[in-house]
């Protein structure tokens, strides 16, 4: 957050590229300011010929593991009752959600969804859902002495929200400009028609959609939203309504004027695109929850989707989210009506795609802040750091666990206190594996997930039968 | 710290006597030889203006003769009223033309307070139990002072208080949770003109925060069960109310410029068991009265162990009170917490990246207010907004400096500068949240307590996040967002919200004139910032509108006030 003092000569060549970038704004080109780097991306630029898309479902605040997943074998459930008293799920209310895997997990252990997420286990046991395993943010492989020693590097400020929020989504702290989402759509954006579409985030702004030169295209839930004063002259005047769109749009010096009046193009040409395609698609039969905002964030998803071949769109990641999930207090209270809406909204796109045909052409997955504690406050958990996430889709191998089941106990071999879980899986792992599902080449990869390169497994797999 | 006065240009004085700046104020009054004084005491209202000696008792710098407000135009008035307050009215240039900056300041520190946000609600009617679980009322009392409180500073920081000690309604789920959120503020505006370390113990006992953050309730470990200490309060008051994660130098970059952390998950463990033990004051289900009652200490709640945090340790059976006391003592003693507190406060008022130096001044501020007193708020304020960088003319050149202004701002400061009213008192504006159809943000309700925008917020695939230039402001900024605000500006500049209703007396007087129309709304909206080009535009538009009727002129008015609010010029303060 705060910069480091600016040398003389790094000023130098502020001025240099400021001259540069004034130049750029003013013939109005919708600037590729990272010139070598979108260079990069152009010359790495990948083309398919079939459509695939990404769809990242973020739960800010971080996700509480302990009950989203809760035990279900008698054994660990004694113990997670132990470890969590009054916030633990009763076993008899887990019954019809506990879940049954094709690959049985070691040691005679089970566990079952949320009561919550009834929804998903239809979709675990049609083979369309996969559960990963104590997933988190990570530099390297990372075992319990090392965490210890501090002789490895570790995720830059673990257990912040903001900064692990960012490092989920970018590999970076705070301030990060690019996340592993975005990076994708350098890759793929040129082959798409419109490559204004290729990063699309329905929430609000996060890293993670932003590329080094893909740019995140925000829409509402009820689509694109048109500049009103210039549909019809504006207070009666055509002059005026012209005017609201050149004093909005034009390039300017200043960079922060240039940047909204940049937003502002992008805006009312989108819309233009956006809304054209979404009224020649058919609306979609399956039943999203109006009241559910994840699930209103999915159908516009959906509807984006359904257009994509109007839009000419061949690789796109999207980006929705869910906040309310920092549960210090009210974790029985509140969690549940929360993992109702997750499910019921993961649910409904999942209907959704397969409706549209797309359903192997699809993948969902789960992203949080970080876990939480295993050990009680006395009305919730604490921020923790590795957790376990939903991975979605007719292309997944579902139906069974990915990744490491970690011990159901307070200072087990993958905790580094009160149930805060070292992850045995890292994010850029995930990362890595969906980015090569989309089609990302094993010498793009370090374009996307740039730490890759310190993992021996690649790939998860996630994928296949 | 007074050497870069020198590079400040020499104000340009108008000719005598000073033409009117626009149709509808005042001319300054321009006595002969009024400019020559004027340019005589030029050095000594900047050594005045720049302020870094901070509050009334501070040495005073050598000035040879009083301040010589006269000096300050129009235009300046109402750029300085944009940062200080919520923008420019007539009145308002007149009374900074009048007192100076400084001596505007002061007035304003001594305006009398309206009506608290609880006492209205209470005179309102709202404190049945119906409304024990929800916010009835809370909208509307806060938009009621926003908008028409008259402590203008007063209400503009304690905006700005709650956009940094955030608590939200979206995470309140407490009884009588309207009247909890309204006592916040209450806290927030009573502070904001104390000290630090004052609003920091008033803000840790308040039933909002301690809702919000979750010290409410919190109890001891138990070794028993295995229960241990929230740590939500201990985290996010050293995270977002204090210290933030790095080591500072004075002037907000890393101390000795390497990033090192302030604190670590141990200080965290230590920090939250002396937040334990504490709950709010006889709360009942009859009477709203709990939400202005500081929270107390049930002493068997209170952790008995041996706390260790920020190289301080509380002896084990440390009575609470005591603990609390030293806790927030060694918090606002840390020698982060002026460039911290400051810098944020310099961006919520005038710049999303001050300079170093501009942050250092405050700091030293911070540290000391001249009479030895450390966190002194006014002091802070003053320096903040007396500053050189902040006072200074905008340099043609300048491409990065100014911040873009929040959404929420903007509509306050619509609504003061066309003196919108309420007729039925109850300024029904609502939650004004919906990014694409409202302002995206609304009063106390930020999604979470990392507010609506973050500070260090660069934005992605822009000029800026190549220069890692901060602009906290544009984590709101999106298509949705940009297209959002010029609609729904639309539709308040004609209708109002709700109820309420803008006064366009003044607009209307010169509506035949579209050039004194565009002008006099820029002067009062920008402070005169709206390039020559974007002013012909606009005033070609407006001017398109024929102002034969009464309509017409009220088209005009309308024309000029959107399209105004919608020029990139005034959504960035520079």
């Amino acid at each position: 957050m705060h910069k480091p003092t600016t040398t003389s000569a790094s000023r130098a060549s502020r001025r240099a590229f400021l001259q540069r970038a004034g130049q750029l704004s003013l013939t109005g080109v919708a600037a590729p300011w990272a010139l070598n780097l979108a260079a990069m991306a152009e010359a790495s630029a990948q083309t398919a010929s079939d459509y695939k898309a990404l769809v990242c479902v973020f739960l800010y605040g971080a996700n509480d593991y302990g009950n989203t997943l809760p035990p279900y074998d008698a054994a660990s459930h004694a113990s997670y009752l132990a470890i969590r008293g009054s916030l633990a799920t009763a076993r008899a209310n887990l019954a019809a959600t506990a879940l049954t895997p094709s690959v049985a997990l070691p040691g005679g252990r089970q566990m079952a969804l949320a009561p919550e997420l009834a929804p998903l286990k239809t979709l675990f046991d049609a083979g369309r859902m996969g559960v990963l395993l104590n997933v988190g943010t990570l530099i390297q492989p990372t075992t319990l002495a090392q965490y210890n020693a501090k002789n490895v590097p570790l995720p830059p400020k673990l257990f912040s929200h903001n900064d692990q929020q960012s490092v989920w989504q970018s590999s970076l702290p705070e301030g990060a400009t690019s996340g592993w989402g975005g990076r994708l759509g350098d890759l793929f954006q040129s082959g798409n028609g419109k490559s204004t579409f290729t990063c699309v985030n329905v929430s609000g702004n996060a890293v993670f959609m932003s590329g080094r030169d893909a740019v995140q295209y925000q829409v509402s839930t009820a689509g694109s939203v048109a500049l009103r004063g210039i549909q019809s002259p504006l207070y009666g005047s055509q002059a005026c309504s012209d005017a609201l769109r050149a004093i909005t749009t034009a390039g300017r010096s200043h960079l922060m004027e240039a940047e909204h009046t940049r937003v502002m193009a992008r805006a009312i040409d989108a819309n233009t695109s956006l809304s054209a395609a979404l009224a020649t698609t058919p609306a979609l039969t399956t039943a999203f929850d109006a009241a559910n905002p994840l699930a209103a964030q999915l159908q516009m998803v959906a509807r984006m989707i359904a257009a994509r071949n109007a839009l000419g769109a061949k690789r796109q990641v999207f980006f929705v989210s869910l906040g309310g999930f920092d549960l210090h207090d009210f974790l029985v209270t509140q969690h549940p009506g929360l993992l109702t809406n997750v499910g019921g909204a993961i649910k409904s796109f999942h209907d959704a795609t397969v409706e549209l045909g797309v359903a192997n052409q699809v993948t969902t997955f789960t992203g949080s802040d970080f876990g939480r504690t295993l050990t009680s406050n006395g009305d919730g958990s604490d921020h923790g750091w590795g957790s376990h996430h939903f991975v979605v889709g007719g292309a997944v191998k579902g139906g069974r666990f990915h990744g490491q089941l970690p011990a159901m106990a307070v200072n087990g071999p993958d905790d580094v206190g009160q149930g805060r879980l070292l992850p045995t899986t890292s994010v850029d792992q995930l990362a890595a594996t969906l980015a090569t599902w989309m089609g990302v080449s094993n010498t793009n990869l370090p374009l996307v997930v740039p730490n890759i390169g310190n993992y021996s497994l690649r790939d998860l797999g996630l994928f296949g039968a | 710290m007074h050497n870069d006065i020198l590079e400040r240009p020499m104000p340009t004085l108008p000719p005598t006597p000073a033409a009117p700046e626009s149709g509808g104020l005042p001319a300054e009054p321009a006595p002969p030889g009024a400019a020559l004084t004027a340019l005589a005491l030029g050095s000594a209202a900047m050594l005045a203006a720049c302020g870094g000696g901070g509050g009334g008792a501070a040495p005073a710098p050598a000035a040879p003769a009083p301040p010589a407000v006269a000096a300050i135009s129009p235009a300046e008035a109402s750029r300085f009223l944009g940062q200080a307050g919520f923008g420019a009215t007539d009145a308002q240039i007149a009374r900074v033309q009048t007192l100076g900056y400084s001596g505007w300041l002061d007035e304003q520190f001594a305006a009398p307070r309206t009506q608290g946000h609880y006492d209205w609600m209470v005179a309102s009617g709202y404190a049945v139990t119906t409304n024990i679980s929800n916010f009835n009322g809370t909208d509307n009392t806060l938009w009621r002072k926003l908008i028409s409180s008259p402590d203008v500073l007063r209400q503009r920081v304690t905006l700005a208080l709650s956009e940094i000690f955030v608590v939200s309604m979206t995470g309140l789920p407490v009884n009588w949770r309207g009247f909890v959120a309204a006592a916040y503020m209450d806290v927030l505006e009573t502070g904001a003109f104390g000290t630090y370390r004052a609003l920091l113990g008033e803000v840790t006992l308040s039933p909002g925060m301690g809702s919000y953050l979750n010290m409410r309730g919190n109890l001891r470990e138990d070794a028993a069960t295995g229960r241990v200490p929230d740590e939500n309060y201990a985290r996010e008051v050293l995270q977002l109310f204090s210290l933030g994660l790095t080591e500072l130098a004075a002037d907000g970059t890393p101390k000795n410029g390497v990033a090192t952390d302030t604190y670590s998950q141990d200080t965290i463990s230590g920090l939250a068991k002396v937040f334990t033990g504490w709950n709010v004051n006889a709360a009942v289900n009859t009477d709203p009265g709990y939400a202005q009652r500081p929270m107390v200490l049930t002493a068997a709640n209170h952790s008995p162990s041996v706390k260790q945090f920020l190289g301080v340790t509380v002896a084990a059976a440390t009575p609470g009170a005591t603990a609390l006391q030293t806790a927030l003592d060694t918090i606002a003693a840390h020698p982060n917490i002026g460039p911290f507190i400051g810098r944020q406060l310099i961006q919520r008022l005038v710049s999303s990246n001050p300079s170093p130096a501009f942050v250092a001044r405050v700091s030293a501020v911070f540290a000391n207010n001249g009479a030895g007193v450390r966190g002194d708020l006014r002091a802070v304020i003053k320096a903040v907004l007396l500053d050189d960088e902040a006072r200074r003319a905008p340099a043609a050149g300048d491409t990065t400096r100014g911040k873009l202004r929040e959404p929420l701002v903007r509509f306050i400061q619509w609504a003061r500068t066309f003196n919108l009213g309420s007729p039925t008192g109850l300024w029904n504006i609502g939650n004004v949240s919906d990014p694409s159809t409202r302002l995206g943000q609304s009063p106390l309700r930020s999604g979470s307590v990392f507010n609506f925008f973050r500070p260090g917020y660069v934005p992605p695939n822009s000029a800026l996040g190549t220069l890692n230039l901060s602009a906290p402001e544009f984590q709101i900024t999106n298509e949705s967002t940009v297209v959002g605000w010029a609609n729904w500006a639309q539709t308040f500049v004609q209708s109002g919200v709700g109820e309420t209703r803008p006064d366009y007396t003044a607009e209307l007087a010169i509506a035949t004139d579209a050039a004194a129309l565009v002008k006099r709304v820029a002067l009062l909206l920008t402070g005169d910032a709206l390039s020559a080009a974007t002013l012909a535009t606009i005033t070609t538009a407006v001017g398109s509108i024929s102002a034969t009727t009464d309509a017409g002129k009220l088209n005009r008015v309308y024309a000029a006030i959107h399209l105004v609010l919608c020029a990139p010029e005034y959504l960035v303060q520079v």
